[in-house]
This record gives structure tokens, C-alpha cells and sequence, in this order.
């Protein structure tokens, strides 16, 4: 399956000057097929919605066709869902943003013993996470840091139920 | 989150000299409506705050933005962990 390269958002970036969400969802639809490609009418349709040039118009196309076939492989099959992944391309949120977590690992170690404890089954959790500064700031090439935490079961409990707390929230977001 | 009471692990740990304890942890869950960028957006997100504090004392906020995707990718490796700790 073909994946998306740098070039492809840059083509995306064109969608920035769609009038409506309507009009990017329609292009979404249209690109999607294998008659896309080679389509003139879909081309001036494009080349004329989004006041582009031609070649900037082929290119977008281009991108669109591979973004939503590498979405409709992956089973999202809804507009909206490919309006997502869109959304969430590099292009549309090269926008203000926090920092991204771009790593995640962890070790559960067993704490066997000490010098004041001969024997004890302690299990705590090694976290180390890698984070990295908004890109836009930082240009080429961003910082990562990485924090190391050490977690007892208590602190995860804890940490646990606020996460809960968050999916619960987003089912009720979602179900409005 | 209320504030995690005081872990019951030894003082004397050779980990606690790179490792940092986890102090506080806040969260939102957020709405971008639009940016200048892209008049109409929809896209949600989950922000945190992790309040750690190194080895010296010192206090230190991370803050970090993390797409659905990314934040159930999240939740799920935390209750990995939990799974994982509560078997051993």
C-alpha cells in the first residue's frame, strides 16, 4: 500500500482554500476511485473550487486518492472518518500545538529486597516518556526530551482513574 | 487527580538518582475550533499536565497534546502496565 510522503501534504495544503468542509468532503469522495486519476472533469471541477493552477490540482488529487485508499484499507470507511484522518494530517494542523508524546516504554521491575527489607515482592513500574517540542517552533529539528518516572501500583491506580475519567468524558462527547 | 499519598518505597534507591516521581497529573479535554490555518476545524484533543520532581527536589511540568488516537493508544498501555502488575 502505497504511503504518503512529505510531498502529499504539501499537495494537501490546497484543501486549505476549500469554502466549506462540504466542498473537501465531496473531493474526498471523488478522488477515491481508480477513474480519479485520469479524470479532466474532476480536475477543472478541483482546479476551480480551490482557485488553483492545474499541476497543483493533479498533485492534490494525487495525494487525496492515496490518503483515502490507505484510510478505506485501515476500515475507516465513512466521509467523516476520512475527513479525519485529514484533519489530522501534518497540513491541516501545522498549527499552533503543545508538545506531542512520541514515545512510550516501560519495564515492571519486582523489588526483592533491600537493607532494611530482606524480603519483599514490591512491583513498581520504570516509565520513560519521549517528548517532543511543537515542531513549528523548533524547525528542522525538533527537540525530544525524556522523563523517566517511577511508578508504585498506588501512583498508576491513581493515574488509571483519571485516565478512565477522560474516556469517559469522550464517550459522552461523542454520544451527543 | 488527587494528589498520589506518599509512595512506601526505600529511600536509598539507585533508580530514584535518573528517575523523577510522578507529583501531579492534570488533564483536558479540549476542542480546536478553528486556526489560522483552517477556518473550520473540528478536532478534539487530550491535553496533560505531569508534575514531576527529580531527584534534587526540583519540580518540573510536562505538558503534552495528544490526538484520540493517540491518547487511547495511551490508556490502553496504562492498563497494560496495571495488568502486568497486578500478576507479578
Amino acid at each position: 500500500m502505497a504511503a504518503l510522503a512529505a510531498e502529499h501534504f504539501a499537495a494537501l495544503q490546497s484543501l486549505l482554500k476549500a469554502s466549506s468542509k462540504d466542498v473537501v468532503r465531496q473531493l474526498c469522495q471523488e478522488s477515491f476511485s481508480r477513474s480519479a486519476l485520469g479524470s479532466e472533469s474532476l480536475l477543472d471541477i478541483t482546479c476551480s473550487s480551490l482557485s488553483v493552477t492545474q499541476e497543483e490540482a493533479e498533485q492534490l488529487l494525487q495525494a487525496l486518492h492515496r490518503l483515502t485508499r490507505l484510510v478505506t484499507f485501515r476500515d475507516l470507511s465513512s466521509a467523516e472518518a476520512i475527513l479525519v484522518v485529514c484533519a489530522l494530517s501534518k497540513t491541516l494542523l501545522s498549527t499552533v500545538s503543545l508538545p506531542r508524546l512520541v514515545d512510550l516504554d516501560w519495564r515492571v521491575d519486582i523489588k526483592t529486597s533491600s537493607d532494611s527489607i530482606s524480603r519483599m515482592a514490591v512491583p513498581t513500574c520504570l516509565l520513560q516518556m519521549k517528548i517532543q517540542e511543537d515542531p513549528s517552533l523548533c524547525g528542522d529539528k525538533p527537540s525530544v526530551s525524556a522523563v523517566t518516572v517511577e511508578l508504585s501500583k498506588e501512583t498508576l491506580d491513581t493515574m488509571l482513574d483519571g485516565l478512565g475519567r477522560i474516556r469517559d468524558q469522550l464517550s459522552a462527547v461523542a454520544s451527543k | 487527580m488527587e494528589r498520589a499519598s506518599e509512595s512506601s518505597e526505600p529511600v536509598l534507591d539507585a533508580k530514584s538518582q535518573v528517575t523523577s516521581q510522578l507529583i501531579d497529573f492534570q488533564w483536558k479535554l479540549g476542542m480546536a475550533v478553528s486556526s489560522d490555518s483552517c477556518r473550520s476545524l473540528k478536532y478534539p484533543y487530550v491535553a496533560v499536565m505531569l508534575k514531576v520532581a527529580d531527584q534534587s527536589g526540583q519540580i518540573k511540568n510536562k505538558f503534552i497534546e495528544m490526538t484520540i488516537p493517540q491518547f487511547q493508544n495511551f490508556y490502553r498501555q496504562f492498563k497494560e502496565i496495571a495488568a502486568v502488575m497486578e500478576t507479578v
